[in-house]
């Protein structure tokens, strides 16, 4: 009895613990040690919205559905993590939305073949003092090259840095890459060909710099807590608290120091994104993106960007389908009504597309589509003309009766990509009264089956990872390890191999279109849509960019006015 | 009761090692893997192999982690890279024992109130009001019941903040959201085992020795109807503890729920692995102690040993 008496009493004790008890939440304990400051989060947040007299910090807040993975540059292999890697590593380079502007080094030159680079590097502290060195950067390319690291990224260099392709599969020791600091201001970097876009990588985190001391220093944890890390860009990391907050703050070692006007920038993760959104409406966050459920609410404040993702359908050609035969496929993508399509799957938010390369891309001085624009298949598309494909296709293949025709349309198995998937079995059943079966499966099941070539139709996309048609193009020249659909052309790959090797922009830019026409004329892949974000933005936030290679948002010189 | 305890130990730890080893055949089974991603070459495939191990036979990857194991240690997140499991768990799991702490003594101590109110006013509105109370946290699923209260507490009228974990008030609407379905369980489970102890005959004994009202309820009723209650405990305080992923995506609570769902999507093994033994563990532990209180609660089931 006495003992049951006892229990209750615990368990009251314990009720009332933590229900009375405030300070025990674990968002509040362990501030960062880094910091000197001893008011929490919640503070600082009521101090930037109330008006005290102290000069008030200039904040950026908004969310990412997800946490960054990782925060060690060369490991990075994700948009969340390279947005923030952007604004916390300094490349040879910057590029600000497609503006090529100076990073770390001050001047560069190229030789007269275009393979050579040379860049003089200013003189500039790392976030704890320490001089930044050309060492720094032969460090992390080496780095991101040799195979002891594994890093899924280093395919951006691989193909392009001289010997980097035979290091990255052990056949070369790592001393023997292309790229070499003379002295601590010099870096020259050889190329295996002429690249007029390489300029424009060296933003990227995987090719910033990072010290060899910091990060023997951690080992594998290197980077993985803000302290862990040292930093060389506009903003150090502050806190990070995994799947929570990110908080950047000015770095007051930054060359550039004076041009940066936030003083920090807090990234959430919140994954539900009516939850965000919400969020974004009490005044919590500054950006938002909106779910294209509710599009319609918020339609005089919506602005829109393409985040650079491609969707189109990789069609298997190695001949275990009917889709070897080209009269087939061009049947399928002249059935196909686009613009219907982005309609019902996406209700509008996504954008039809014709053509394969990104329109956004460079071209010789504007953008790639202004210069080159093309419409493969109309947007509404042609019946007659599938038909007439199809007929052709189907005396080819000894078919009769078109519904014969059997093919298996293979997509993850998340809700938005079902919808998709089914308004292409009804368009193109409905157009060609042949036979499609859907298939959903697991994402990263999806992924193996794309890449052992375990597929007929697969529903897929492509994000650039530099701002050049090549960027798309590379992925189908024969033997190319992204051919997943075994396309073969001889003609593709002669102008694949001449904009690889000529110099002259205008001509390497002909032979890059001459490519994409050739590729769609072979229906060698189905266009779908290009993908958009729809945003709201407050107001009061100037300079706050989106881009669409490597990184989603560019907020280096953005500033928040009243 | 020490020799007992004792043997339930080894039993557990024995789960426990069976439990790993189903598990880490079974992800190895599932199609796909961790590495596949868009834009992978064989030759980075192979690096990447080679840096996990994955080169090596299956049973030698085993024995290793095991191995690692015994001492403690997860291993690293194949997709937070640079995280060891240990250390996702150590951020993570506090805010989901946190927030699972409050929505159980919320829940349980109103459910077992409700329960009681319910059975003493059987048939009156009281009955039904809890009744309804009951069949609502059953049925209604905890996304809507989340979202709910973010909508009117948090946005329309404000009392609350909307959503993440930074103080008192950010806690008050995901426990009860989360305590919501615990609760109504509770308070079922409790009414219907309090109307069948009111039917026992040591029951009308005690009415007939001619014992207050009070007492009876309290020393007689209660005590022999929360054996049910205590049961489904074990269970439910291990799974509510290491967190609900949709509680947590709603409130934008970084707790281990989250972790766990992404995990499997993301294939990272090593992550499902290590959170996989914790959970077990937990569940293990939890039932262990709800099997130790029974002995305490109801001196019948005193176990082995005196």
């Amino acid at each position: 009895m006495v003992k049951f008496k006892k229990i209750i009493s615990l368990f009251l004790i314990f009720v009332m613990l933590f229900t009375m008890t405030s300070c025990s939440t674990p968002g509040e304990k362990s501030e960062p040690a880094a910091s000197n400051e001893p008011s929490n989060e919640v503070n600082n947040e009521q101090s930037n919205v109330s008006t005290s007299e102290q000069t008030e910090k200039k904040v950026l807040r908004y969310s990412l559905t997800a946490d960054a993975p990782t925060l060690d540059p060369q490991l990075m292999n994700s948009i969340p993590s390279s947005t923030v890697g952007y604004h916390i590593y300094e490349g040879l380079m910057r590029n600000h939305i497609g503006e090529i502007l100076p990073g770390m080094a001050e001047k560069y030159e190229i030789s007269d073949d275009g393979k050579t680079y040379t860049f003089h590097l200013r003189d500039a502290l790392w976030s704890d003092g320490v001089a930044i060195k050309a060492q720094d950067y032969e460090y992390a390319i080496k780095r991101l090259v040799d195979p002891a690291t594994a890093s899924d990224y280093s395919f951006l260099v691989t193909a392009l840095i001289k010997n980097a392709g035979d290091i990255n599969s052990g056949k070369m020791p790592v001393d023997e890459l292309g790229v070499k600091a003379l002295d601590e201001k010099t870096l020259t970097i050889e190329l295996n060909n002429p690249t007029g876009y390489f300029l424009s990588m060296l933003s990227m985190s995987q090719l910033c710099p990072v010290r060899q001391d910091v990060v023997e220093k951690y080992g594998k944890d290197y980077a993985a807590d803000a302290e862990k890390n040292v930093y060389s860009g506009p903003f150090i990391v502050k806190d990070w608290k995994h799947e929570d907050r990110i908080i950047l703050e000015k770095n007051p070692n930054y060359w550039n120091k004076d041009e940066i006007k936030l003083d920090e920038v807090h990234i959430l993760t919140v994954s539900d994104p009516m939850t965000a959104l919400a969020m974004y409406e009490e005044g919590e966050l500054d950006f938002v993106h909106v779910p294209a459920e509710v599009l319609k609410n918020y339609e005089d404040q919506i602005i829109y960007y393409n985040d650079g993702a491609n969707d189109f359908i990789k069609l298997n050609m190695d001949g275990t389908s009917e889709l070897e035969n080209r009269n087939l496929r061009l049947a399928l993508n002249y059935a196909l009504n686009r613009e219907d399509y982005v309609l019902l799957s996406s209700q509008g938010l996504y954008q039809p597309n014709t053509r394969y390369v990104l329109p956004q891309v460079n071209g010789v001085e504007k953008n790639y589509s202004e210069e080159y624009p093309y419409e493969a298949f109309p947007v509404n598309g042609d019946t007659e003309k599938a038909k007439e494909y199809l007929a052709e296709a189907m005396k080819e293949l000894g078919v009769t009766d078109p519904l014969k025709i059997e093919l298996e349309l293979l997509t993850t198995d998340q809700e938005r990509t079902r919808i998709e998937a089914e308004v292409l079995q009804s368009q193109l059943q409905t157009a060609l009264g042949i036979t499609i079966n859907i298939r959903q499966v697991p994402y990263k099941q999806r992924l193996e089956m794309e890449s052992k070539h375990e597929f007929e139709m697969v529903v897929t996309g492509w994000v650039p990872d530099y701002p050049d048609p090549m960027s798309y193009l590379e992925l189908w020249p024969t033997g190319s390890p992204y051919n997943h659909g075994s396309y073969s052309s001889e003609a593709y790959d002669g102008f694949i191999s001449e904009a690889l090797s000529n110099t002259d922009p205008k001509e390497r830019m002909d032979a890059l279109f001459n490519a994409e026409k050739t590729l769609l004329e072979d229906g060698g892949i189905i266009p779908l849509q290009l993908r958009r974000n729809a945003m709201l933005l407050n107001p009061k936030v100037k300079g706050f960019e989106t881009y669409f290679v490597g990184i989603n948002f560019d907020y280096i010189f953005a500033d928040i006015v009243e | 009761m020490f020799k007992y305890i004792l043997k339930r130990l080894f039993i557990s730890l024995l789960t426990i090692l069976v439990l790993v080893t189903i598990v880490f055949i079974l992800v190895r089974l599932m199609p796909g893997d961790p590495f596949s991603s868009d834009k992978l070459t064989p030759e980075i495939r192979l690096n990447l192999e080679r840096y996990y191990g994955f080169d090596k036979p299956l049973i030698i990857q085993y024995i290793t982690y095991i191995k690692n194991l015994l001492i403690g240690d997860f291993g690293y997140s194949m997709k937070y890279v640079n995280q060891s499991v240990n250390s996702i768990i150590a951020d993570s799991f506090p805010y989901s024992f946190d927030l699972g702490m409050r929505g159980l003594s919320i829940s349980i101590s109103l459910g077992i109130v409700l329960g009681l109110i319910a059975a003493l006013n059987r048939g009156k509105s009281l009955d039904y009001v809890s009744i309804i109370i009951a069949i609502i946290g059953t049925s209604v699923p905890d996304f809507i019941i989340g979202g709910l209260l973010q909508y009117f507490f948090g946005i329309k009228w404000g009392m609350f903040p909307v959503a993440q974990y930074k103080g008192l008030e950010y806690t008050v609407l995901p426990s009860i959201a989360l305590g919501f379905y615990t609760l109504a369980m509770v308070s079922r489970l409790m009414r219907a085992s309090m109307l069948e102890v009111v039917q026992q005959d040591y029951i009308k004994t005690a009415k007939s020795k001619g014992i207050s009202k009070f007492r009876i309820t309290y020393k007689h009723q209660i005590r022999n109807a929360i054996m049910p209650v205590v049961t489904v405990l074990g269970p439910t305080v291990a799974s509510v503890l290491t967190g609900t992923f949709v509680i947590e995506s709603i409130f934008a609570i970084p707790g281990m729920g989250k972790y766990y769902v992404q995990s499997v999507q993301n294939l990272d093994y090593t992550l499902i692995l290590g959170m996989t033994v914790f959970y077990g563990a937990f569940l293990v532990i939890a039932n262990m102690i709800v099997d130790i209180l029974y002995g305490m609660i109801d001196p019948r089931i005193r176990i082995a040993g005196r």
